[in-house]
């Protein structure tokens, strides 16, 4: 069991998910594309525990914890719904990146476009090269 | 320590960063039960409230993250949003796009954090006292306000009354007809009195003055003396009379501490700004450098 974690630990293949609708724009598909190519970059970074990339039709996923795919991914997507509520309440436009430090890690979630990214890290990895090192 | 002794201190806090920085258009600090402690006069509490709730739904899913969550920045296309953990606060700051991050984290996240520790070395006599809040006191006077009622509030109206009769307890008519807000000093001179009473000593509790880092350099320049306002100095001996101040203790944000000589600040572009110029290798050894908040008071014996 516990070779089995390992094992999918350490060969960091992406896991693709697609829904089967292929009618997508393909400047969508580009923009996709090269975050896909810029984030398995990124996963290569000391402390980067890993990523989610969600598009419109597919989404990434490459996580160093396979096993919490899902805790990982409503975390992703709550830090997102909420920081719309908050920019919202303020009149601060649209949210464009999402810092949450926790205890033990910070997730750095993005929107570009119409898609959304959560790159999970150690605290003392340094998100802000991350964040410049992604085309917005 | 009485939450409304916080709040009182802290709501004050909050309206100085803004004075400071309008950039900073929204302040406010709730604590872990998302009660409201502090905020300023311009946030709606419907909308501080919505903001926790959005909070606490992060809060909720970060176990993945290590739970307690210590920060949260939301930047956006008109300002940026910060919400940071403070003891057992939460400081929610927001900001225009055209505010100098570092700037405000320097007011936000160095300010609020002293004024804590003040609060907790100023009157940590509260902590025995605890069990008589206002609010158990006047529960008929509080009827329409919501669960999340701020702390704020209650505070203002304990210092109202305070201020009205010390030892009734006073309508609220009369309440209002005093003023809203009392400055920080009071309660400085409260305590100083108090220590001499207890210790039946003459000599007033010496003040802690909070000053911003400047660099000291130079070749003729002593690396055991501080430069610090002659205003300043010259409050010290008023306070003390013919006792001779030769030494001032410094404190970091961080804790480590010094003791070192003074004189009064040479350079006119330095003077009356609140800053204390400190020689590179007591920076070092208090860990503090330029920007930053110290804690500064006379050592008198």
């Amino acid at each position: 069991m516990v070779k089995k974690k390992s094992s999918i630990t350490e060969t960091a293949s992406a896991i693709m998910m697609e829904d089967g609708e292929p009618e997508t724009p393909i400047q969508e598909d580009e923009a996709f594309t090269t975050l896909s190519e810029t984030l398995k970059e990124i996963r290569k970074l000391k402390g980067v525990q890993g990523y989610i990339l969600r598009g419109t039709t597919s989404a990434t996923i490459d996580l160093k914890e396979p096993e919490k795919i899902v805790e990982y991914a409503i975390l992703s997507s709550q830090a997102l719904d909420s920081s719309r509520e908050i920019t919202e309440l303020f009149n601060l436009g649209e949210p464009q990146h999402i810092l949450i430090q926790g205890k033990e890690l910070k997730t750095l979630s993005l929107l570009i476009g119409a898609n959304k990214i959560s790159i999970f890290m150690e605290k003392t990895a340094d998100h802000t090269e991350i964040l410049n090192r992604i085309p917005h | 320590m009485s939450n409304e002794v916080y709040a009182f201190a802290l709501k004050n806090t909050l309206k100085e960063i803004k004075n400071v920085c309008p950039d900073v258009t929204n302040t406010f600090i709730f604590e872990e039960n998302t009660k409201i402690l502090a905020k300023d006069d311009e946030t709606p509490e419907k909308t501080i409230h919505k903001t926790i709730e959005a909070f606490n739904d992060i809060t909720e899913r970060a176990d993945t993250i290590g739970g307690d969550i210590e920060t949260v920045t939301i930047q956006s296309t008109e300002g940026k949003v910060t919400i940071t953990k403070m003891n057992d606060f939460y400081l929610t700051t927001v900001a225009s796009k055209e505010a100098d991050e570092k700037y405000v984290n320097t007011l936000t996240q160095v300010l609020i954090p002293i004024v804590i520790k003040l609060v907790d070395e100023i009157q940590p006599e509260e902590n025995t006292n605890e069990e008589s809040p206002l609010t158990e006191t006047e529960p008929t006077a509080k009827e329409e306000t919501p669960a999340y009622e701020t702390a704020v509030e209650e505070t203002q109206e304990q210092e109202l009354e305070e201020e009205a009769a010390p030892e009734e307890i006073p309508k609220p008519e009369e309440a209002e007809s005093n003023e809203p807000e009392k400055p920080m000093e009071p309660i400085k001179e409260q305590q100083s009195q108090e220590t001499e009473e207890e210790n039946g000593l003459q000599i007033p509790e010496p003040p802690v003055t909070q000053l911003i880092v400047e660099n000291l350099g130079g070749l003729l320049v002593p690396s055991d003396t501080v430069r610090i306002d002659n205003a300043l100095i010259a409050q010290w001996n008023d306070l003390y009379g013919d006792k001779e101040i030769e030494e001032v203790d410094i404190e970091a944000l961080n804790g480590k501490t010094t003791r070192c000589k003074f004189k009064n600040i040479k350079d006119s572009k330095y003077q009356g700004k609140g800053i204390i110029q400190i020689p590179e290798k007591l920076q070092i050894t208090l860990e503090a450098t330029k920007g930053e908040l110290v804690m500064v008071k006379p050592v008198v014996e």
